[in-house]
């Protein structure tokens, strides 16, 4: 009996969230309505995310043609790929900017969702696949990283794989050896190698692809059901069709963005922002490199890293991971105004370590 | 008297050179580093990350015959105008030496901050627009044309692309006029087939 209920509960809760009398093109978007408001910038912001992906899907499919996954040829097929084929350095270019944009949209639009309490029934799950595609987004920037097999790439990795490990010593019973587990499987040797390389690429070009493309179905889904939320306390006075009006607006906005994708990709080299022996090819025999470090979109919890014990950081993400999978109910009560304050308060942490991490980290521990 | 000075010099080169087998000149590298407040390392003149001395590739005890052939002739090679093909330096480390001679690249060894006046503005060896001696001030890869100081690229290939921008705003432009007419001709066919 007990179990009926509750499998009665799960039932109305999944009819509530995926209402089968509205999946349909009229409800979905002949009927849907964005509200205007001082917030509206906010409903653009997971467009652009998902616009971000797409051109990474493009731009990744082109730079497959010539790619090789192994650590003797991984280093010169991207040589190759920069120096010799026609259009591949502005292609390359913009798969490493856009990997970073979508990276970077990807967190405003949780914040700004969060600031806008977006995630309140019935968008639980909505926010949930949301939370879950920034980690796979993270995922992808991980694995990415390690694919030209330079000094950098390798080495970050190295450094990013020990941490995963060390986390086991802090974990009870045999749960303790779930991180060496997952190192075994990722890493697939003692240290980074063939091994690596080949696993981080299926799982960048396959694995993570597929993942994605589920959540992001469901998000998707979950969004044009349930419309865009209301994102201000007082009901909006006005209000704009989704198509085509919103749709078209969105179009635009993603043709500027791309203007400004091109012209940053065709002037800006994203390496030219490393120190050169970082890109060099990856030397197992020789000295590693001063300077290595993960990519800034890591560095809100690299450089905690370096300046707290190690438990205290596993403590506040794992802590952070449970916030945010669990937010429509924490934060179920909370007015929109706190939620504001939250948001900004986060938002001034990540901008202010991501800006200034290093200057902090030479002033807590001078000379590092 | 002339040639007499050049042979004194030369022996002093040589027996410096046997007193410090590796012949690099870290006083370069340092300078750039500071000077640019970014992570150099020998690669920047030489063939090998970690500088001459080794076994490895580029490195004397890995050269054959020939090699240290090319490399002596090199080290002679006092006056600049000199081809030299030495085999421990990469192209911008040769260029150097070509252009200055080694004499030259010994006395600057005790004042680098003066190697860019004396390579001067001529030489782009990657061509990506900077000249090679404001890339040694710059900390940046002077054989790499994707790297270079990042906002001095920018302007660079500003003007480079000029041309592909241009086609790019109205290719993108012209998609979006149509798009628009797309989208408001589907949304009146869509009002004319509703149901009165």
């Amino acid at each position: 009996m007990k179990n009926g209920t509750a499998f009665g509960a799960l039932a109305h809760f999944l009819q509530e969230r995926f209402p089968v009398d509205k999946m349909n093109f009229h409800s979905m978007v002949e009927k849907k309505e964005v509200p205007v408001h001082s917030m509206s910038w906010g409903y653009y912001t997971g467009g652009l995310t998902l616009f971000f992906f797409i051109i990474q899907v493009v731009t990744g499919l082109l730079l497959l043609f010539y790619y090789q996954p192994t650590v003797s040829d991984a280093y010169a097929s991207v040589e190759y790929i920069t120096k010799y084929v026609t259009g591949g350095a502005l292609i390359r270019n913009i798969h490493s900017w856009s990997s970073s944009c979508m990276i970077l949209f990807a967190m405003i639009h949780m914040i700004t969702a969060f600031a806008m309490k977006a995630f309140e029934k019935p968008r639980e799950i909505t926010w949930i696949a949301g939370v879950l595609l920034l980690f796979i987004t993270f995922t992808f920037g991980f694995t990415g990283y390690l694919l030209p097999w330079n000094q950098i790439a390798v080495n970050a990795s190295k450094v990013g794989l020990q941490s995963v490990e060390a986390a086991g010593q802090y974990l009870p019973g045999q749960l303790s050896q779930l991180p060496r587990m997952a190192i075994e499987t990722f890493q697939g040797e003692a240290s980074v190698g063939q091994s690596t390389l080949g696993r981080f690429y299926a799982m960048h070009v396959v694995l993570l692809p597929m993942a994605i493309a589920a959540l992001l179905g469901l998000h998707l889904l979950s969004v044009q059901l349930h419309g865009m939320s209301q994102g201000v306390d007082e009901p909006p006075r006005k209000v704009e069709k989704f198509f085509p009006v919103f749709f078209f607006k969105d179009v635009s906005l993603w043709s500027a963005v791309f203007l400004i994708l091109f012209v940053i990709a065709s002037t800006v080299p994203f390496d030219s922002f490393l120190p050169f022996p970082l890109l060099e090819p990856y030397n197992a025999m020789g000295s590693t490199p001063p300077g290595i470090k993960p990519e800034w979109y890591f560095y809100f919890v690299y450089y905690p890293l370096e300046m707290l014990p190690f438990w205290v950081i596993l403590l506040a993400s794992n802590i952070a991971v449970v916030v945010l999978l669990l937010t429509p109910w924490i934060f179920r009560g909370t007015s929109r105004r706190t939620l504001r304050y939250i948001s900004l308060a986060a938002s001034a942490y990540l901008v202010v370590i991501t800006l200034f991490g290093q200057d902090i980290l030479h002033m807590v521990k001078p000379g590092f | 008297m002339r040639a007499g000075a050049a042979i004194v010099f030369a022996s002093l080169v040589v027996a410096w050179s046997q007193a410090a087998p590796a012949f690099s000149f870290p006083p370069f590298q340092q300078f750039s580093e500071k000077h640019s407040g970014r992570t150099t390392n020998c690669s920047m003149c030489h063939m090998n990350d970690d500088g001459p001395t080794g076994n490895g590739h580029g490195q004397i005890g890995g050269l054959t015959k020939d090699q240290l052939e090319q490399l002596n002739k090199a080290r002679a090679a006092l006056q600049p105008g000199s081809e030299v093909d030495n085999p421990i330096l990469n192209k911008f480390g040769n260029e150097i030496v070509r252009k200055l001679g080694m004499q030259k690249v010994l006395e600057l060894s005790a004042d680098p901050a003066k190697l860019p006046e004396a390579l001067g503005n001529t030489t782009d060896l990657d061509d990506d627009g900077i000249p090679d001696a404001q890339e040694y001030l710059d900390g940046t890869d002077p054989l790499n044309k994707s790297h270079g100081d990042p906002a001095k690229l920018f302007f660079i290939n500003l003007s480079r692309c000029k041309l592909q921008i241009a086609l790019a705003v109205v290719a993108v432009f012209l998609l979006d006029y149509g798009l628009a007419h797309l989208l408001k001709g589907l949304s009146i066919a869509a009002k004319t087939a509703e149901p009165k």
